[in-house]
């Protein structure tokens, strides 16, 4: 495919997509066009050097509608692929007009791996943005403010971070979120209340309905007094601590033989 | 770097400089038999004209061809490595009239490597040969020799700061070298990949190089050459991270087994990459080790003053996120101290658990964090610095409300602080409960440490260590074979020979900390 016939196709698609209502599944179509397309070309591979600006701003353009069309999809995977792709065009193609769609693509990024706890590949990914952008983009201050109220504990700032999201696609990976933060904060209670009463679980929980505290309690296997209308947890109090003898006598063969190497 | 520290580092090398010629002098008195030798110079600049100068750098340079032939011959690196060592004196001592002399007195009138060098060296150069140089010419047929004179003449360039005159010769150096496939180039090739990549860096073109790099890594690692191929992995790691892309240099270090019989120096470098690594990925317990290393093996001069400082930067937060306080003595080094201020106060601030005073300091040093490239670090501490604040309010109080917890921490809300205090408890931080109905955190009787299975974990780890230390001295000792009837000349020719050796390390070691002061 020539690259006009491209371009016709690119614009075609970002037509569709910047619709108030684009329909997902046509967007669909036109990528997957246009990603053989681009692969023909190699813009994919990168096997030959291509050094023409507009054809390279055109290709990225794609890709970076592409990540958006994923996460709006809620396809996860699919915008994990179109990212690295877009890696290289971010990365090694600093002669290309910077897009204005790149922080924006990169916090989406930040906080996608934060939601499935990759913690280590964020600080990773951190590292490669521009200090500059770092502390003054409202898009990438977002998951860092995020990571960090998750690293301290203050889940209520994770959970009132929903109301200033930097654009509607954030939404979809702070849902994943708060799933994984519920299960936190259920983790740390059983540890921290030797009981609670369940209303003030359920703030804690950020639940409103009693039906989901319930059901949710029966999910970590809480016990759940109706009477007293109380939660009780687990202590470990009353867990027997043993003696590890296999391991002592690991240790001890051990000293035994280098003792002996020595005298 | 910043602008302090590298300043400081060139004031601490002019003292360095001042003293090496004080103690020169003294050593002049003794060792008037051996004028040849390097550490005589020093004081020779005073007293000798600036002919004579260039005669000894001449002679110096002719010595060093004798080296590399010697070692090309008999297959023996030490010759070559005893040459490399001595070309950090030689390196100050550099003229482009003396390089002439010696390019001229090696090659054959119509050589083209004697044109090409010659046209590096500029016109000044070319006017500075006389009939009577080019009169005697004694041809080495090694390629050593070649490499070499191409070796010192990009150091002459890199010198004189004619860095794209630089990144050609190097080019054409880094053609020959591959195109060459001989053991006793090694070492040499070595330098030649450093000082290519030095002149990228320099000209920040150093994305440019890195196929150039992976290919040559990819042979010296089937050539089993150690040198190279520890340098080239230093060279590689270093151009990643110039670009933060840590992701790949990750990538690259999982790939790579890293030579065991590198250099220290070099060892040092590869350490201190990896500590890096590790600490960006969370690995604090690793990144800690390998940062240790990185510290321990760099020479503990004040020519490596740059490196110390950074590896101690780096090795100052590490030790932080994991919870410990670096030692109140790492700041007071004479080498250190003035560089690790920022860090002595973000230490402080953590000790205390002081999340105003955190912050503050982290607002007047940002410039300096970010040119270190630590500011993402740091800004991991601000959870240490509440977890430290929870640890002093728990072991001060019994019980307490979780209103005053909220404010003793500056926090934003009461709901927060029991959130925080919550997860701290899971986390082990501290050992207490919650009282969500009245509001406070109760903190429970501290447990007897030695009725757990703690201390034997921890006399477990002391005695693996010291058996292991034991191990490893037993496998690095050396038995000499010949230790019989040697008689009193042989006896102190070995000496002699042995004190050179010595000098000569030592200003090895300088010339490493120079190239580590300039990264």
């Amino acid at each position: 495919m020539a690259v006009v016939e491209i371009k016709r196709l690119a614009q075609a698609l970002s037509k569709e997509y910047n619709t108030p209502n684009p329909d997902l599944a046509k967007c669909g179509q036109y990528l997957s066009q246009l990603k053989i397309a681009l692969i023909e070309l190699q813009y994919l591979t990168h096997e030959d050097k291509h050094n023409n600006i507009e054809e390279l701003t055109l290709a990225r353009d794609v890709l970076e509608i592409g990540a958006q069309w994923s996460v709006r999809s809620k396809d996860i995977p699919s915008f994990e692929r179109y990212m690295a792709q877009l890696q290289t065009y971010y990365n090694d193609h600093s002669e290309l007009p910077a897009s204005p769609l790149k922080y924006n693509l990169i916090g989406l990024n930040l906080l996608c791996l934060l939601s499935q706890n990759r913690i280590s590949d964020f600080h990773t990914a951190l590292e490669t943005i521009d200090p500059e952008q770092l502390h003054n983009n409202p898009s990438i201050q977002h998951p860092i403010k995020l990571e960090q109220s998750l690293m301290e504990g203050s889940y209520n700032r994770v959970w009132s971070s929903r109301s200033d999201v930097p654009s509607q696609e954030y939404l979809f990976f702070i849902d994943i979120l708060m799933d994984t933060i519920r299960n936190e904060i259920a983790s740390c209670s059983e540890k921290a209340y030797t009981s609670l009463p369940l209303k003030d679980a359920g703030t804690l929980l950020f639940f409103t309905n009693m039906e989901d505290i319930l059901n949710f309690a029966k999910e970590r296997d809480w016990k759940v007094n109706p009477v007293e209308q109380k939660a009780y947890f687990h202590s470990d109090a009353d867990e027997k601590i043993s003696i590890p003898a296999d391991q002592i006598i690991k240790q001890t063969m051990f000293y035994a033989r280098d003792m002996d190497r020595i005298v | 770097m910043s602008d302090a520290p590298r300043r400081s580092t060139r004031l601490n090398k002019n003292q360095e400089e001042e003293k090496a010629k004080a103690k020169a002098v003294d050593q002049d008195v003794e060792m008037e038999e051996s004028p040849a030798g390097s550490s005589t110079d020093a004081p020779k600049e005073k007293v000798l004209g600036a002919k004579e100068l260039e005669a000894l750098v001449i002679a110096d340079i002719k010595q060093h061809f004798v080296l590399f032939t010697k070692s090309a011959k008999t297959h023996e690196a030490r010759f070559a490595i005893r040459a490399l060592r001595s070309v950090s004196s030689l390196r100050k001592r550099l003229t482009a009239q003396a390089l002439a002399k010696s390019i001229v007195g090696s090659y054959g009138k119509d050589d083209e490597a004697r044109k090409r060098l010659l046209v590096y060296l500029g016109s000044e150069a070319l006017t500075s040969i006389t009939p009577e140089d080019e009169a005697v010419v004694s041809k080495y047929d090694t390629p050593e020799v070649d490499v070499y004179l191409h070796l010192l003449v990009m150091i002459y360039l890199l010198d004189k700061g004619q860095l794209e005159k630089g990144i050609e010769l190097s080019n054409i150096t880094i053609k020959v070298v591959q195109e060459l496939n001989r053991r006793s180039l090694d070492q040499l090739a070595a330098k030649v990949y450093f000082y290519y990549a030095r002149f990228y860096e320099l000209t920040g073109r150093l994305a440019e190089i890195r196929p150039t790099l992976l290919n040559a890594q990819r042979t010296a690692t089937l050539r089993r050459d150690d040198d190279t191929q520890s340098t080239l992995i230093n060279l590689l790691l270093r151009n990643y991270f110039h670009y933060n892309l840590y992701d790949q240099a990750d990538k690259l270090v999982s790939k790579i087994t890293f030579p065991e019989n590198a250099t220290n120096n070099q060892l040092a470098r590869y350490m201190y990459y990896l500590g890096r690594i590790k600490a960006i990925q969370l690995e604090y317990t690793e990144s800690h080790q390998c940062l240790l290393q990185a510290v321990r093996k760099a020479p503990q001069n004040n020519v490596t003053a740059g490196f110390q400082q950074e590896a101690n930067k780096l090795l100052i937060i590490v030790q932080l996120l994991m919870g410990e306080i670096p030692e109140r003595s790492l700041f007071r080094q004479p080498v250190l101290r003035k560089a690790l201020i920022p860090y002595f106060q973000i230490t402080q601030a953590v000790r205390v658990g002081d999340l105003n005073k955190f912050q503050e300091t982290l607002a007047t040093h940002a410039a300096t964090f970010n040119a270190d490239k630590n500011y993402t670090l740091i800004l991991r501490l601000r959870h240490n610095v509440i977890k430290t604040g929870i640890r002093m309010i728990s072991l001060s109080y019994s019980r307490i409300s979780l209103r005053d917890v909220c404010l003793k921490l500056h926090l934003d809300s009461e709901e927060d602080a029991e959130y925080i205090v919550a997860k701290s408890i899971r986390d082990g931080v501290i050992d207490a409960t919650i009282d969500h109905e009245k509001g406070f955190m109760r903190s429970k009787e501290n447990v007897d440490i030695y009725s757990t299975n703690e201390p034997q974990h921890a006399f477990h780890q002391r005695i693996g260590f010291c058996l292991k230390l034991h191990n490893d001295s037993v496998k690095a000792m050396r038995f000499p074979l010949k230790t019989v009837n040697q008689d009193a000349a042989e006896v102190e020719a070995a000496r002699d020979q042995e004190r050179t050796l010595v000098q000569e390390i030592a200003e090895a070691d300088e010339d490493m900390d120079e190239d580590h002061d300039e990264l």
